[in-house]
């Protein structure tokens, strides 16, 4: 058992790896009464090309990596939402680009609890007769996301944005594609990529790290799993334009709907580099486009957006791209307002005042997620699979300099590589 | 279970509410403003928050007001309104870290006090009224929240339902108040109609974080300068119905999924001895995982994705919401009310109660972590007049029996159905 100390965040963590691959992290919060745990593989939507070493590659269908989340759910003896209910558990999942996740909450019978997260991911069960029962309910998942107009501008602007990389896919798939799954599909998916040495679990709460790693070693031991070979992700290339500069979509709504983002070129960072690269952006997009800045008061004051207005950035070794919009009454307008200010401010740069306020607030930020568990475990998972360590994050802000945020404000926002997504009313 | 007791007091009309700890990272500050909701006065009082939060005397302009939370470490600062039974609440909210993981020259939480008691006591004025470019701003920005309800289908459908529900009832009205009204109002008329929700406003000010009553009280003293006669006490009240025949109501949008949500009424409210078994009775229909309607209409019929039903102890009615393939409406309603039927006829396993009782017990615990969780349940009890620690309730859901299921059942009655269909005749 491995202890790490943080004294400026009053945190400690501990961490061990098992014989078998598996990351263990355990983070105790004295005087909290529920325990959060998440059981996470380096796994997610974008992962539908691969080679596992020693065997033939395969490209599966769109949404399988999702599907494969729903249907762990049921075991032999039934749904295990029930065996965590009995035991007092709220337990649930998601699926993203690269990850998927499974979770549990609970006061009560914690130990017991994280054993059913651990068997349970650790035990597929798939029938030609469970496998078919799930595509009507996902088939209703994603006509709920269909009908949603947020969700079809975010993805409306992916796919402006990419013509091949499958971040573009949506997470769920479609209709027709999860038509195509069938057991043995989910089967190669999940041996590829449940294998413990692509996984992470983290516990964080009100729990013994030294229980909690006795325990997850036991386990593991039980469990013969062959060691696995490298899993190779296949990429194919990805030209540096667009896919397509204006993407618009039909779907009732009271003001259109515009987000507009860009595609980075320059690509491959990971560990460290990638994660100092995510935050210098982050901070630059809030200095462009935060709720203080001039700019966002100038598009208030003239209409353009409201109070739904916002950016995010998305960033991974091989696609990263920013986000940003809201409602509007004109996108057109609204993106030609915003060139015009982003021009000037490239040319002057952000002021120092502004920079360390900046700084300032996503330090608070950074402390106040610290209040939450369940953002803890995700953001932790989310940075160790990408090769960083969430608790760097403060040092790295620290460290952080205004020439630095200036630099990658001239090299993001490039207009050659702007595309735009709008949701419209239909005619 | 840790239980950790609110400290209070009073000044200058407000009732203040302390937790003193030092489990968290941050002070946690909750301010709530609740009057009865009132067809004249819902749309002011709801425009009111948004223009107080563009600026202050001391921060006149709204980016000025901005940047100081950014001066105060990214401080959260944050309103909503809504219904509680029928009050509509003006809830502020701060989130300001502890100065002790820090160098900040003065007190974080002095800087939130004065920066909260100014954006609620002092805002900007010019003549005889709010600044008018922010209120004619604001007034858009509220016009234009309540269209985009229609954006969300599942927020809107469960928003139409009640309103359906309530026809009659003051309770339909939307807490961000009534569109046609918004253009009638100007600067010199909402700042009158502040001043008098100041006035009238039952006021409570929560406090969770390394912090003690007395400090507090000094703050509250300082930063709210408030000239109020009295600090009002809420009154809930079980709403009156006679149980008739569900009323189908259906509407036609440019959808792909069909959403089908249902309203029922009960007696059954906050204060009310049977409050855990009709708790009881909303979670073993459709609260989690394992309830009747995740299993019976998901799991087994494979007909939605979300198939739910929420309890509201204040107003005392419990909402169901699902989303379906159009076509399916009739065999969902089916089976949904079979779901209902069954809970009448005693149908309840006993592990349906026992994995219900360690489900609320499990989200009751849970509580004690989360310093905005602790304020809203600890509020339900000024607004409920119920002292019930989570405690308490704890033990009377655990004393719980199937019987007291099926009586709670017995007075829940079906009002509403709500079905959002598709444009085209299937």
């Amino acid at each position: 058992m491995e202890q790490i100390t943080y004294d400026k965040l009053q945190e400690t963590l501990y961490h061990e790896k098992m014989d078998n691959g598996l990351e263990v992290y355990v983070l105790p919060k004295p005087g909290f009464s529920k325990t959060y745990a998440t059981f996470s593989t380096k796994y997610g939507s974008i992962d539908n090309h691969f080679k596992v070493e020693g065997q033939e590659g395969i490209k599966v269908p769109d949404g399988i990596a999702h599907f494969l989340e729903h249907k762990m759910f049921e075991e032999p003896e039934g749904d295990i939402f029930s065996t965590f209910a009995s035991n007092g558990a709220s337990a649930n999942a998601f699926t993203s680009f690269n990850q998927t996740v499974y979770l549990f909450s609970a006061t009560d019978h914690v130990y017991q609890n994280l054993e059913t997260l651990v068997n349970f991911v650790q035990h597929p069960y798939f029938t030609d007769q469970n496998v078919e029962k799930e595509k009507g309910i996902i088939g209703q998942e994603i006509g709920m996301y269909q009908d949603n107009p947020d969700w079809r501008v975010y993805f409306g602007l992916i796919e402006a944005l990419y013509k091949v990389h499958p971040v573009h896919i949506d997470i769920a798939g479609t209709v027709e594609s999860i038509g195509t799954i069938t057991k043995e599909t989910l089967y190669t998916c999940y041996n590829a990529f449940y294998h413990p040495s692509n996984m992470l679990l983290f516990v964080v709460g009100g729990v013994d790290p030294e229980k909690v790693f006795t325990l997850v070693r036991d386990n593991q031991n039980k469990k013969n799993y062959p060691p696995q070979g490298q899993i190779e992700r296949i990429f194919k290339d990805e030209p540096e334009s667009v896919a397509e500069s204006k993407k618009v979509t039909h779907l009732p709504v009271s003001l259109p709907k515009c987000l507009f983002g860009f595609k980075d070129t320059h690509l491959g960072f990971t560990g460290e580099q990638l994660i100092r690269r995510d935050l210098v952006t982050k901070l630059m997009l809030d200095l462009l486009f935060g709720s203080s800045t001039k700019l966002y008061q100038k598009l208030y004051d003239l209409e353009l957006i409201s109070d739904s207005f916002g950016h995010e950035y998305n960033s991974d070794p091989n696609y990263s791209f920013s986000a940003i919009g809201g409602d509007t009454r004109d996108p057109d307008l609204l993106i030609a307002t915003i060139k015009e200010e982003v021009a000037k401010l490239s040319e002057t740069g952000f002021s120092r005042e502004d920079f360390e306020r900046a700084v300032k607030k996503k330090i608070g930020g950074f402390l106040r997620m610290m209040n939450s568990p369940e953002n803890i475990a995700h953001e932790f998972t989310r940075y160790h699979f990408r090769g960083g360590d969430l608790f760097s994050v403060i040092q790295m802000y620290e460290s952080m300099t205004l020439e630095e945020v200036n630099d990658r404000l001239r090299e993001h926002a490039n207009w050659n590589q702007l595309a735009v997504s709008v949701v419209v009313s239909p005619k | 279970m840790t239980t950790t007791l609110f400290e209070r007091g009073q000044v200058n009309q407000i009732r203040i509410h302390v937790l003193p700890t030092k489990r968290f990272k941050t002070f946690a500050i909750s301010l709530y403003a609740g009057i009865p909701l009132r067809e004249d006065t819902v749309t002011t009082t709801a425009l009111t928050p948004f223009v107080l939060r563009r600026g202050t005397v001391s921060y006149p302009e709204t980016t000025l007001f901005r940047e100081q939370l950014e001066h105060m470490y990214g401080a959260g600062f944050g309103f909503d309104v809504y219904k509680r039974g029928d009050y509509q609440i003006v809830h502020f909210r701060m989130d300001t870290i502890n100065d002790s993981f820090v160098q900040s020259a003065d007190s974080l939480l002095g800087q939130s006090f004065a920066f909260l008691g100014e954006a609620v006591t002092r805002p900007v004025t010019e003549r005889n009224g709010f600044r008018s470019s922010y209120v004619k701003a604001e007034k858009d920005n509220v016009r234009k929240k309540l269209e985009s309800i229609i954006n969300d289908k599942i927020r809107y459908a469960a928003e139409r339902c009640i309103e359906e529900m309530f026809k009659d009832d003051v309770y339909r009205l939307h807490p961000l108040g009534r569109r046609e009204e918004l253009e009638s109002i100007t600067e010199e008329s909402l700042y009158q109609a502040y001043g008098k929700w100041l006035t009238d406003v039952h006021l409570d000010l929560y406090v969770v974080g390394d912090t003690t009553l007395e400090e507090v009280s000094s703050l509250v003293q300082k930063n709210f300068k408030l000239d109020r006669k009295n600090s009002p006490e809420y009154r809930a009240q079980s709403s009156d119905f006679s149980p008739k025949e569900a009323r189908t109501v259906v509407e036609r949008l440019d959808i792909n999924q069909g959403k089908l949500n249902m309203g029922l009424r009960t007696p059954i409210i906050y204060g009310d001895d049977r409050y855990a078994a009709a708790l009881m009775y909303s979670g073993i229909l459709g609260s989690y995982p394992h309830s009747k309607l995740f299993v019976n209409v998901r799991e087994k019929a494979s007909l939605a994705y979300y198939a739910a039903s929420r309890y509201d102890g204040h107003k005392g009615l419990t909402t169901i919401q699902s989303g379906i393939e159009i076509a399916n409406y009739e065999k969902a309603l089916k089976i949904i009310k079979e779901q209902l039927e069954s809970l009448r006829q005693g149908e309840i396993s006993d592990l349906e109660m026992s994995q219900t009782k360690a489900m609320i017990r499990n989200q009751l615990r849970e509580m004690q972590d989360s310093a905005f969780e602790m304020i809203a349940y600890d509020f339900n009890r000024v607004l409920s007049g119920k002292d019930r620690p989570a405690e308490e309730l704890l033990s009377q859901v655990e004393a719980v029996t199937k019987q007291d299921v099926v009586d709670a059942a017995h007075t829940f009655h079906l009002d509403t159905i709500y079905f959002l269909t598709g444009r085209k005749e299937e």
